[in-house]
């Protein structure tokens, strides 16, 4: 009954998430500067990370989450090291 | 009681799905690197950390989920991990962007510079 709910919640759910993608990725490919471009991919990791942990409800498998983890530091990672590149005209350890 | 995990964590699902297509409308209308930063607050925080959140509840109330205290761990940790990177990594960008002065700026009220002007 519960797994019945979570099916139509999920046809809710999806073309909301796939809507948002479509318009992060217009600003990130029409983005005028590089802070731009930047923070649109950054805001995109982030959802693509909280609907991979949707995703593992739906196909009950638990490695997604995994993966959810990682892009999350990788998105964090790619912010810190642009602005330092942008900052100081170097990526330094 | 798990049912009301579940519808908990379904409301907090669809409040992160409404929150995130608004996010992305405001990063795309918006005519600023600066007021666009506020936009992509709402797509992160309010897109991203209340849907992880809500997972975490739905999937501890979930009976059908084989491994599900494995999934609401994880992505609790993830949400915990959203809440702390994306404040961080927007601030430096910002801080990037207005030192090395990439983004075009025309205030239309400075009261800083109007003071600094009398002085």
């Amino acid at each position: 009954m519960l797994e019945s709910t979570f099916m139509t919640l999920m046809k809710l759910i999806i073309p909301l998430y796939i809507a948002a993608f479509v318009i992060y990725a217009v600003r990130a490919f029409k983005g005028p500067s590089i802070p731009d471009v930047i923070l649109a991919v950054d805001c995109m990791s982030f959802d693509i990370a909280a609907f991979m942990a949707i995703l593992a409800v739906y196909f009950k498998s638990t490695f997604l989450v995994s993966g959810a983890i990682t892009l999350t530091l990788w998105a964090y990672l790619l912010d810190i090291y642009v602005a330092k590149h942008l900052a100081r005209g170097e990526v330094g350890a | 009681m798990s049912e009301i995990l579940f519808y908990i964590g379904a409301v907090m699902i669809i409040i992160g799905g409404i929150c995130d297509l608004f996010g992305a409308i405001g990063l795309l209308r918006f005519p600023n690197f600066y007021v666009r930063l506020h936009a992509a607050t709402v797509g992160t925080i309010g897109g991203a950390v209340v849907p992880l959140f809500g997972v975490a509840l739905l999937a501890l109330g979930a009976d059908f989920l084989p491994h599900r205290y494995a999934i609401a761990g994880a992505s609790f940790i993830t949400g915990i991990i959203v809440l702390l990177a994306a404040p961080a990594g927007a601030t430096a960008l910002a801080y990037a962007a207005h030192k090395v002065k990439l983004v075009e700026w025309k205030p239309k009220v400075d009261h800083l510079a109007e003071v600094r002007g009398n002085d």
